[in-house]
Formats: structure tokens, C-alpha cells, sequence
């Protein structure tokens, strides 16, 4: 069952800019996972923005999103904050931004709780603690009376994932969720991500510039370049065999334990040749 | 005297935080041959900032020493520690904030030159030419010295910082996660440029990454480090082939490779 259908979805800031997104098309079915792979500027963000309905408002925007049977690019402010945190969550980059500072992590996810499940916040309390101890917090109780600066990185992405978890959301977002980890934390909670994701059965859109990432939590991935989608397939045949210059480019700058240490690694810009005519 | 490029003894430091003491680093001994490319790994707050920080002379330790080429910087006062400023230079993570975002990038670059205590010496170096010499090295069109560092990408930043600090024409370079903050595909290359300027300059390296693989790539020798000691060190592909602590067996493990296999659900997750 399709879960998310986004068609021909073109966004543009500003008059005289390049859109953001250009023609964007895919769609992701109910409990799947699609990574979105891209550099920097590649339009990535704009359409994770586009899908949660956070455009600004001085965005245009043509083409449909439709999430859960709701036009998204139709709805009402009101009608896409019931949606938002409920059908759809997202998890941000960076912990330490995404928390308030001034505020207990166990209140700020009861916060969500209570908005949307209408949960009294003693019974909230209770869940609150389960959902921390599900995403592998070993102290739930004493995670949930901290405040953000008192965790570790770890800790306060996982903190995240249990606000993007609580309400059982038909898709999480995740938008460079382990960027900001290092490499050993980054291994735990992509571990608890799979595992909440695959108890849930929640589908999961999961945006990274790191292709390793993407292929050890996606089935399918689509990559994205100056706004628009180049190529798209499985995890196992886009990354074992692709077909795009710019795909190529990536996959093999990013395996650089392919590499003889010392040599010259490849960049993406080897996989274009100039007689091809392809030119980025 | 050594011949050491460095050489640290029994190097400790300790922060302050809330009325607590906390250890970032205990008891280092380490020597650093002239020449030498070394990689510093570890996870966050193993301590590896630290000593490198110790090292360039941005920090001063709780207790032990520290040499640069026999001279011992520890207790140098800031004034004459000027040839240290000139011979070891450092890059950091994200060039975002360590650009001036309201200073030209050529007076970022040639800031370094202008510094009291390096101009004795840098004598006769021009600082035009130097500039010139150094946007080249590291790829950067001339008129990039008229523009402001938002103009550019986060790849091109990185590029700037490397070339402010090739500016004093420095000895040691000194990486502190380099690339961790930039794309896969740019990510590529910044560890080219790094790789052809140790070689081109002549430079000794020093980089600090949490990613063994980035460090594999660039250096030939590999300090393990965790909790503020250093738990492992050899050469980088016996490190890396065999790691002899289970610590460093697991950072191995941590790095995300690609995975292409067709393979169960969650099975190599």
C-alpha cells in the first residue's frame, strides 16, 4: 500500500532562483525504507520539508504530495500540525538544536504525547520512560529527568527518536540523523533505528550524503542531484551497479577502504567524460 | 637531544566542570619522528583534541612536558613560543566557524604572515606572492582572495583553511577531523589535496579523526586512543589488519561500509 506518493513536486525560493527541487517523483509504500543520497544543496532537506508540509510560506511550490491519503500541499496549518508528530515525525541532525535546552527531555516528549494521544501526564510519564528504554536508554527514569546539556550526543539522538517514535507515526523522517555521531555511536543507534523501525512497522524516508549509512538502513534509495532525482533502485543494485556518472562518482568516493592508502582517491567528477556530453 | 619531532612525557590534563575534575588526558609518552604521518583515533572525548592541542601549544597541561624539536614548549611563555606558531599549523573541523566570516579570504590567508610574533620568522617572505602561491597549492582560483568565506561551499572552505595554514610554510600540519564535516563526494576530494600537499611540502601530519578509515588513508602510523590514554599504536595497516584491543576492534567495526549483498533484513545491520 502506498503510503507516500510525491508527483512532479517542483519548489522554488525566490523569483530569478533555480528551483530547489525540480520535477521531484517517487514513492515510498507503508513500512518501507528510501534513503535519499545527495550532496549538499542537492534538494535532500527541501523535500523531507516538502513531505512534513514546513515549506516556508514564501516558497513555490507546483505538484503533489500525498501522505496517508492527505494532499499536504493543500492542507491548512491546523490540519498538517495534527498530522505532523502523529502520521508523520521527523528526526533532525542535530540533537543538541532539536531539544529545548530549558526543558526536562522526559516533558518534551510527553509534550507530544499529550498533544496528540490527549494522554493525562501521569500515565504520559510512564510511557514516556517505556519509549526511552525502547530506544536503548539504560536509565530511562533518570534520562527523562535530565536536561538536554546532561546527555551525551548518543543519548539526546536517541531522546529524538523516542519523540518521533511515541506516537507510533505511520513515517519517520530522518534528516542526517548520526551526521553530528562519531563512528562508534553512529553503529549503536542505527542499530536501535532498525529495530524500533522494524517493531513499529513504521516507514521510514532517511536522508544522508553517506551512502554506507543509507545501504545498512534502506531497501531503496533515490539520488538526488541540482534538485532532481538522477537515479533510483534498490539498495543492492544501485549500489552493487549504477548507472548514472553521478552515482558512480559517489559510490566509489565513498568506499575508501577500496582504496590503496596514499593514492589518489576517485572523485566524482572522473565518472563524467567530457565527449559524453553529460556535464554536471 | 632527540631527533624527535615531538616528544611528550607523562603529558596530563585535567578540565573543570561543575566542581568536578575531569581527566582528558593522563600519562601520554609519545615521540613523533620528523616526517612522520600519524593518525590519531578515537571516540568523542578520548581525549585526541586534547593532545594535539597540547601539542600545537593552543593548550597548556595539567602536568609532564612537551617537546618540538628539543625545545621544550611547555613552559614557554606565549612571546617566545613564535617559531612553534610558525612551524605548526592546524586545520579544524568545520570551516564554517573557524573563517572569519567578516574578513576577505586573502586576509584570512595571510593573517598568519602578519602576526608579531611570526614575522621574525618569516623574514622577506611577500605576502602577495606567498597568497598566490598557497590558493594555487590548494586549488583555488586567484580571485578568490576578494571574496567573503559564505561565497563558498563547505569543500572550498576547508580549502581555505588548509591554505591559511600552509601560509607560514609550516613543518607540521595538524588535521583535526579534516573531512568529517563535508560530503562523501567532497570528502573524496579534500583527502586528494591533503595527500598531494604532505608530499609536495614535505610536511609531517598529524590527523585526528574518529573514522579509522580517513586516517588509514592518509597516514602511516596510528595512536589508538580512549578515556585520555593511548590504548594502541603501529603502523596503520597492521593496526588496521590486526587491531590487538578489542577497543580498536570495535571502532573498526563501527565504520559503515557499504552494503550491496543482497542479504536478510537487519542481517548485516
Amino acid at each position: 500500500m502506498t503510503l507516500l506518493e510525491v508527483c512532479d513536486l517542483t519548489v522554488t525560493f525566490g523569483r530569478h532562483r533555480r528551483p530547489a527541487l525540480d520535477g521531484v517523483c517517487f514513492s515510498l509504500d507503508a513500512g518501507c525504507r528510501l534513503g535519499v543520497i545527495g550532496e549538499s544543496g542537492s534538494g535532500k532537506t527541501v523535500t523531507a520539508l516538502a513531505v512534513m508540509g514546513l515549506l516556508p510560506e514564501y516558497a513555490r511550490v507546483s505538484g503533489t504530495v500525498e501522505l496517508a491519503g492527505h494532499q499536504i500541499t493543500q492542507l491548512s496549518e491546523s490540519g498538517l500540525a495534527r498530522l505532523r508528530g502523529d502520521v508523520v515525525s521527523m528526526v533532525f541532525q542535530e540533537p543538541m538544536t532539536a531539544l529545548d535546552p530549558t526543558m526536562r527531555v522526559g516533558r518534551q516528549v510527553a509534550e507530544v504525547l499529550r498533544l496528540h494521544a490527549g494522554a493525562e501526564s501521569g500515565p504520559a510519564r510512564a510511557a514516556v520512560v517505556r519509549m526511552l528504554a525502547e530506544v536503548g536508554l539504560s536509565d530511562p527514569d533518570r534520562v527523562a529527568d535530565a536536561y538536554p546539556h546532561q546527555l551525551s550526543g548518543g543519548q539526546r539522538q536517541r531522546v529524538i527518536l523516542a519523540m518521533a517514535l511515541i506516537n507510533a507515526p505511520d513515517l519517520v523522517i530522518c534528516d542526517e540523523p548520526t551526521t553530528a555521531l562519531d563512528v562508534t555511536v553512529q553503529a549503536t543507534v542505527l542499530a536501535k533505528l532498525d529495530e524500533v523501525l522494524e517493531a513499529s512497522g513504521a516507514a521510514c524516508l532517511f536522508i544522508s550524503h553517506d551512502l554506507a549509512v543509507v545501504s545498512q538502513v534502506c531497501d531503496q534509495v533515490v539520488v538526488m542531484l541540482d534538485g532532481r532525482i538522477v537515479e533510483t533502485g534498490s539498495v543492492a543494485d544501485l549500489f552493487a551497479n549504477p548507472q548514472h556518472p553521478y552515482t558512480k562518482g559517489l559510490v566509489a568516493a565513498a568506499q575508501l577502504d577500496a582504496a590503496t592508502p596514499g593514492q589518489r582517491l576517485p572523485v566524482v567528477e572522473d565518472f563524467y567524460q567530457p565527449d559524453a556530453g553529460a556535464k554536471r | 637531544m632527540s631527533a624527535d619531532l615531538f616528544r611528550t612525557e607523562r603529558l596530563t590534563r585535567r578540565y573543570h566542570n561543575d566542581g568536578r575534575e575531569v581527566p582528558a588526558l593522563t600519562d601520554v609518552d609519545l615521540r613523533i619522528a620528523p616526517g612522520a604521518r600519524l593518525g590519531i583515533v578515537g571516540e568523542s572525548g578520548s581525549g585526541k583534541s586534547t593532545l594535539v592541542r597540547l601539542l600545537a601549544g593552543l593548550d597548556r597541561p595539567t602536568s609532564g612536558r612537551v617537546w618540538f624539536e628539543g625545545t621544550q614548549i611547555t613552559a614557554l611563555p606565549e612571546r617566545r613560543r613564535g617559531f612553534l606558531r610558525a612551524s605548526v599549523q592546524m586545520v579544524f573541523q568545520d570551516p564554517r566557524s573557524s573563517l572569519n566570516p567578516r574578513m576577505r579570504v586573502g586576509d584570512i590567508i595571510t593573517e598568519p604572515l602578519r602576526s608579531r610574533l611570526l614575522r621574525p620568522q618569516l623574514d622577506g617572505l611577500d605576502h602577495r606572492t606567498r597568497l598566490a602561491e598557497v590558493l594555487a597549492a590548494v586549488d583555488l582560483e586567484p580571485d578568490a582572495a576578494d571574496r567573503y568565506p559564505h561565497e563558498f561551499s563547505g569543500g572550498q572552505r576547508q580549502r581555505i583553511a588548509i591554505a591559511r595554514a600552509l601560509a607560514p610554510k609550516p613543518e607540521v600540519l595538524i588535521a583535526d577531523e579534516p573531512v568529517s564535516a563535508l560530503d562523501v563526494s567532497v570528502r573524496a576530494q579534500v583527502l586528494n589535496l591533503l595527500t598531494d600537499l604532505v608530499a609536495a611540502e614535505g610536511l609531517s601530519l598529524i590527523v585526528v579523526s574518529h573514522d579509522l578509515l580517513v586516517v588509514r588513508h592518509l597516514c602511516d602510523e596510528l595512536a589508538v586512543m580512549r578515556a585520555g590514554r593511548i590504548v594502541e599504536s603501529g603502523p596503520t595497516e597492521q593496526v588496521y589488519t590486526h587491531p590487538s584491543t578489542e577497543y580498536t576492534a570495535a571502532l573498526l567495526a563501527a565504520i559503515p561500509r557499504i552494503r550491496t549483498g543482497p542479504g536478510e533484513p537487519g542481517a548485516s545491520r
